[in-house]
């Protein structure tokens, strides 16, 4: 399935039944609060029970993602980056090795093909600054290729318009 | 007053990491320094209580790469309520993995809010193996290079410090193995439990 998962509403013209868009900005999802529940005592279950636990699974089965995110100082905003953070229990405590580095095993993890598009005032620091994180995200988040694109605010829409058709060829 | 504000950024902050390696560093500093955790509730007042100092350090896990959402909201915050003289910024930042580089990306966003910010940035210290390092005679390397950030930071200086277990990583990975089966025992849960593949299956 392919998955757009965005922290804001956005006017898509999908009628596709393998695309899902989620709306983050209109679910309600607490943060993580680091208990390891979902490594140690749930394990692949987030201990809260809020619409994160429908959103995660969704990541995990996606074999093409796109992410829709506000970038902040270089990071993902915080609405995004709170979904993140609640998708721990796609992973397991244990650690591998990946290219030399340690990082932990997965899940039943689709690998995807990810496209994020950052948003919003960004400054050249920022983006250099996002594309590494994205780069270090790819290892941990089962990125088999994936591609960085920032927008202005008011050319967001078009944006994503323009990477979701790409899609459909 | 010369001083330093100590800022927990775990959202676990009271069981936390992060306030072992806050204690440490309080304890090796020959300035005075005062902790606090982020909570949702105290934003306002913590950068009220800024006045009073002349550094921060921040002390925080890396989580999904970058810095955890508990301390982005607080940046958020501080950017709307900054005091009026900037404090200088430090950092201590810890990751599970073994290689405290996995923590470059989030001092690069830190560093990036000082600079939009104003806040002039002082020292940091790159933590590998930290969820477990201090439960370990390892520890002393973790603890000599905080008792150089606490030196640094007391100086005003600007060093880039980083430790982690010096171990071979397929050790390492052993050592984390044994670490997290033990953690899942302890809540009855099996090694074999702990490495489902599965997702949202099972019951809460």
């Amino acid at each position: 399935m392919n998955l757009i998962l965005s922290d804001r509403r956005i006017e898509l013209p999908i009628n596709n039944r393998s695309t899902e868009f989620i709306d983050l900005s209109g679910l309600q999802i607490s943060n993580c609060i680091g208990c390891f529940g979902c490594w140690t005592k749930t394990p692949g279950k987030c201990v809260i029970r809020d619409d994160a636990v429908k959103v995660y699974p969704k990541i995990a089965e996606s074999c093409k993602i796109l992410y829709i995110t506000k970038v902040k100082y270089g990071n993902y905003d915080t609405i995004m980056k709170t979904m993140l953070e609640r998708s721990l229990p796609i992973q397991q405590a244990f650690i591998r090795l990946l290219n030399g580095e340690t990082h932990h095993i997965q899940r039943a993890v689709a690998p995807k093909q990810a496209t994020v598009i950052g948003y919003g005032n960004i400054s050249n620091e920022e983006q250099e600054i996002f594309k590494q994180l994205v780069a270090r995200n790819a290892s941990n988040m089962c990125f088999e290729d994936y591609r960085v694109i920032f927008s202005h605010e008011d050319t967001l829409e078009q944006t994503v318009i323009n990477e979701v058709t790409s899609w459909k060829e | 007053m010369e001083g330093i504000m100590i800022i927990n950024g775990s959202p676990r902050a009271p069981k936390s990491n992060s306030k072992k390696y806050a204690e440490l560093f309080a304890k090796y500093c020959t300035v005075p320094s005062e902790y606090f955790a982020i909570t949702n509730k105290n934003h306002l007042e913590l950068c009220r209580k800024m006045e009073n100092y002349t550094h921060i350090l921040f002390v925080f896990p890396l989580y999904v790469d970058g810095l955890p959402v508990t301390l982005m909201n607080f940046l958020k915050t501080l950017e709307e309520q900054s005091p009026k003289t900037k404090l200088q910024v430090s950092v201590l930042v810890n990751c599970g993995f073994i290689e405290p580089e996995q923590n470059n990306v989030a001092v690069k966003i830190l560093q990036c809010f000082c600079k939009k910010q104003g806040y002039p940035f002082g020292s940091v210290l790159r933590i590998g193996s930290g969820e477990a390092i201090l439960n370990t005679p390892l520890k002393i390397f973790a603890i000599w290079k905080i008792k150089q950030l606490a030196t640094s930071v007391a100086k005003g200086k600007n060093r880039n410090l980083k430790t982690t277990m010096p171990l071979p990583k397929k050790i390492f990975i052993r050592a984390s193995t044994n670490y997290w089966e033990n953690y899942g025992k302890r809540n009855g849960i099996t090694p074999a439990q702990m490495a489902t593949m599965g997702i949202e299956e099972g019951s809460v």
